[in-house]
């Protein structure tokens, strides 16, 4: 068995088409599933226990299906309420609902983290409403809001290979294509993991960026000492 | 046309029936998953330069594409240089090489939190690293990391549900051969949606149940 990347030289295009489109659609549905995710943390938050059990159904229904499940719940479910759609906008739409609960779940628990009376203390020091919003309470939310909201970003962007089974066009489903006119697994699945990497890595670098900017806590295990640390850390001592 | 409950009711015993496919991977890619995973972390916890840089590599891998990637790997890739799997082993061995990544790097976190003085007291009474690693670390980092295994195992029984595409006759394959011939596959999938609900449900509460046995213990 040979490794000949030449195979690929016809399929590029095809590839880069695919790997542009998962883009878009993560992109798009990061941003539908983050709004949709903020506003399902606020109704939880209403007092009562109505909203919690309402939104706790959604967050709990969408978080213990398969994604695979639910993108074909979508796919079906659209033309049996009498809405056709292409294909590349279900998907969307099953990738953002998707993030969304994950999303709600992340902002829920950041509003919860916040110290109580944050709010109220900058009013009482006479901070306007906005600018206690603003230079109080957002930085600190941001910060406990920023990892892990990548984070998810990265597993949703990651998920997007399933729309290939509801013939969304983008990276998996043209290395399939790819794979069924070259018949060269090695090269075509090499190439398109290489290209999901790359895409894992740039969201990685920009999300440490992100932290950085906000100041988010980074839980880096300390070394305590050398004897404990042959057992407990997994990585060499710096000298 | 309006949403047919007796179809649905109908088909639910076929469905359940290849849950036990999903079940049942699930369960040995969680075993293998916890042994490779504890040998993995073992390995890293030597620090041997040229290993870690290797193993790094492969997480930053397995963390970076996607599961349904690794499967086609494991499905198409493999058996040109010679390994020809059935698809259920090739996916046993895709999702439990992922699963194993994600059960030792969770293990790295567990272990931050574990004593540093019991290392200390252990290797001042000469205790062999066989006797440190099985009597006094594993013991509690399993007791530790009980919730992240609880939602990985959530997660597994999640992406057995992939295996449909490369063939084999899961929940998911079962609806769609089913949907296939009764031409009503919302109610199906709805079916399909419901069986995973019930089953990783079933999980996260026995979980939550044992967390609490295991915090009793320890009280």
């Amino acid at each position: 068995m040979k490794f000949d990347p030449a195979v690929l030289v016809d399929y590029w295009p095809l590839l880069l088409q695919g790997a542009w489109l998962t883009i878009q659609v993560s992109a798009a549905a990061m941003l539908i599933g983050y709004v949709a995710g903020i506003v399902v943390a606020l109704i939880a938050l209403v007092p009562g226990w109505l909203p919690r059990l309402v939104t706790g159904l959604y967050v709990e229904t969408l978080r213990n299906i398969p994604f695979i499940i639910i993108v074909f719940v979508v796919y079906y479910g659209l033309p049996f309420w009498g809405i056709r759609l292409p294909a590349t906008l279900v998907g969307t739409v099953a990738l953002a609902l998707f993030a969304s609960a994950y999303y709600a779940e992340i902002v829920r628990a950041a509003i919860l983290a916040l110290p109580r009376g944050q709010f109220e203390s900058a009013r009482a020091i006479g901070m306007s409403p906005a600018s206690a919003m603003w230079h109080v309470v957002a930085p600190q939310i941001l910060r406990t809001l920023v990892p892990p909201s990548t984070n998810m970003t990265l597993t949703m962007m990651k998920e997007s290979a399933v729309l290939s089974s509801i013939t969304v066009p983008e990276l998996t489903y043209q290395s399939l294509v790819v794979q069924g006119n070259t018949f060269a697994p090695f090269e075509v699945f090499a190439a398109v993991a290489s290209i999901y990497w790359l895409i894992a890595a740039v969201i990685a670098e920009a999300s440490r960026r992100l932290e950085r900017r906000v100041g988010a806590v980074q839980a880096e295990a300390v070394s305590r000492n050398r004897i404990a640390d042959r057992y407990l850390s997994l990585v060499a001592r710096k000298n | 046309m309006g949403f047919k409950f007796d179809y649905l009711l109908s088909i639910l015993p076929r469905l359940i029936g290849a849950a036990a496919v999903n079940v049942r991977l699930a369960v040995i890619i969680m075993l293998l998953a916890l042994a490779f995973g504890t040998a993995l972390t073992i390995l890293r916890s030597r620090k041997i330069a040229a290993v870690n840089a290797c193993i790094a590599i492969v997480i930053s891998f397995v963390r970076g594409t996607p599961l349904l990637i690794q499967i086609f790997i494991a499905y198409y890739v493999l058996p040109a240089v010679g390994l020809d799997l059935s698809p259920e082993v090739a996916g046993i061995s895709a999702i439990a090489f992922n699963s194993m990544v994600f059960v030792s790097e969770s293990m790295r976190g567990g272990l931050a939190t574990v004593d540093a003085g019991q290392i200390e007291a252990s290797t001042a009474l000469g205790l062999p690293p066989r006797a440190i690693w099985l009597k006094v670390v594993l013991p509690q980092l399993f007791r530790r990391i009980v919730p992240v295994l609880i939602n990985e195992a959530t997660i597994v029984v999640k992406g057995t549900a992939l295996l449909s595409v490369i063939t084999v006759v899961d929940v998911l394959r079962t609806s769609q051969q089913i949907a296939s011939s009764s031409y009503r596959p919302f109610e199906t999938m709805i079916g399909a949606a419901l069986v995973f609900l019930v089953i990783n449900l079933v999980i996260s509460l026995s979980g939550r149940v044992a967390e609490a046995r295991f915090a009793a213990a320890r009280a």
